[in-house]
């Protein structure tokens, strides 16, 4: 300990780092009615650092070609020691991405974090949930299986029903008219380099604004549960008199990561085959359609209304205006009010998006 | 037990949980990474005794490294490791002189594997032959 305290000091002397200590950890004030919603962000933060390193791992014995890539998995799956766990972590983490940004999503909107002046921050996230959507996609090409190879077909085709430049944009994408060797050299550069790039760095925005504009205050257990921001001038959004983040929050962080590891790794050893179907185990066969070819759970909302609408535009059309509707949240709703109960439009709108979602999605698995 | 104790004992063991932990992630890690020796150890190396062309060498990969037969003044095939045991580089078969050059650092080996000159520490490694109906088996 004497030992650790002497590094400590002699990097104090050199950067100061007791004041960089005091700004961010012990004296970095949260509000005093803070609950575990906060810690969404750190569970991601960590999902995705799980998803970097075993992505990485998989690397190692991943090869990125057409005729090679399935034996590849196959290899890592069944002779590789500990294989199976790396895959199956990598797997399963994509989906617990997806989960858990949609309930931190859920979370910031029904206390009303988005509004302003944390605008930006919104628009932020939603890029972020945006790219987490295409790396789901372009991962899911790369096991070159009978699933991987018609799931990037279904949702490829999709965006050819834009006006004019549709089917230019899908050719761009595939590298070609139909999904293949050029498909999987494009979607493997983007879901190992350019994506989880893009991603880093607007966490890396997400968090500045956060720490720039001062985190939220929840409006559960206040008389005034109204937005007090006052719009004439920038003022950090202090809590004076609330929990140092170091260690009261950190402590947070770590039990609610702690909880979703352990329903992770429930996951990973009891029930690793709920994302596997059978197709997901035969090679790619780019002559063969199997039937009832089912995108992942987190777009099967998107594959239900594009079914539902026999014009492909106007049911892509829709589902933009809904994430429109959704990326501009902070801009449409104006009111001060905060507290979920006490906005009842906001409810219903709320609740009826979150059913609907739900119901196309089971409607979606079923059809 | 004082708070003191008892807040020392609580993250001693939250330390040896963590440590448990830390161990069990690294232990599939480090698995995972190691070159495995699979099947390799046991291995043996088989192809027709014609591949040996006359006064020619074979090269043949074996158990993970590269190997060399030929047929020695006698006329019995002998097989080496063609791994030059100076700095590892392969060696060459030099057809006109009968014998083995490393063409790193210009060592040389008889057509017994012994040295004959330049760096190399020792001579090249034995590997034990077999032939039988035509067919060469090396280990």
């Amino acid at each position: 300990m004497i030992f650790v305290k002497r590094i400590y000091e002699w990097i104090e002397v050199r950067l100061g780092v007791k004041e960089l200590v005091e700004k961010n950890l012990t004296g970095y004030l949260l509000p005093r009615n803070i609950n575990f919603w906060y810690s969404m962000g750190s569970i991601i933060l960590f999902i995705f650092a799980v998803q970097v390193v075993t992505g990485m791992l998989l690397l190692v014995y991943y090869v990125p070609d057409a005729d090679k890539a399935y034996s590849s998995v196959t290899a890592i799956m069944n002779r590789v020691p500990f294989g199976w766990l790396i895959r199956t972590c990598h797997a399963i983490g994509s989906s617990m991405m997806v989960l858990f940004l949609l309930l931190h999503m859920l979370s910031v909107m029904f206390m009303g974090s988005y509004k302003r002046p944390r605008e930006l921050n919104w628009l932020s996230g939603f890029i972020l949930f945006s790219l987490v959507q295409v790396i789901c996609l372009t991962g899911y090409l790369l096991p070159w299986s009978q699933l991987s190879f018609w799931a990037t077909t279904v949702a490829t085709n999709s965006i050819g029903a834009i006006p004019l430049v549709g089917q230019f944009i899908v050719e761009f994408l595939r590298g070609g008219k139909l999904v293949g060797p050029p498909t999987l050299g494009r979607f493997f550069t983007l879901h190992v380099a350019v994506i989880p790039v893009l991603i880093a760095s607007v966490v890396g925005v997400h968090l500045f604004l956060l720490e720039r504009i001062g985190v939220s205050k929840p409006p559960f257990g206040l008389d005034n549960t109204k937005n007090r921001w006052q719009g004439d001038a920038f003022r950090y959004d202090e809590h004076t008199g609330g929990i140092p983040f170091f260690p009261n929050y950190i402590l947070q962080d770590m039990t609610s990561i702690a909880i979703y590891f352990s329903l992770f790794a429930a996951v990973v050893f009891f029930c690793p085959g709920i994302f596997f179907p059978d197709d997901a185990f035969i090679q790619a066969n780019p002559f063969q359609t199997p039937a009832h070819i089912k995108p992942e759970w987190y777009f099967l909302a998107n594959y239900q209304t594009l079914k539902l609408f026999p014009n492909e535009f106007i049911g892509l059309s829709i589902q933009g205006a809904a994430m429109t509707f959704l990326a501009l949240l902070p801009f449409i709703d104006w009111g001060n009010e905060k507290h979920p109960l006490k906005r009842p439009l906001f409810m219903v709108c709320a609740i009826g998006g979150i059913l609907l979602y739900i119901g196309l999605s089971i409607w979606g698995h079923y059809s | 037990m004082d708070q003191s104790t008892r807040r020392k004992f609580l993250a001693t063991c939250l330390g040896a949980i963590a440590a448990a932990g830390g161990g069990a992630t690294l232990y599939p890690v480090y698995k995972y990474l190691a070159p495995g020796k699979g099947d390799e150890g046991l291995a043996k190396a088989t192809f027709p005794e014609s591949e040996v062309p006359a006064g020619g060498a074979k090269f043949f990969s074996f158990r993970g490294e590269a190997g060399v037969v030929i047929r020695n003044k006698s006329g019995k095939l002998v097989a080496f490791s063609a791994v030059c045991t100076h700095l590892g580089c392969i060696v060459q078969w030099e057809k006109e002189k009968q014998d083995f050059l490393c063409p790193c650092h210009a060592g040389r080996y008889s057509m017994d594997g012994v040295v004959i000159a330049g760096p190399p520490p020792r001579p090249l490694p034995k590997l034990a032959v077999n032939v039988a109906n035509g067919i060469i088996t090396i280990g």
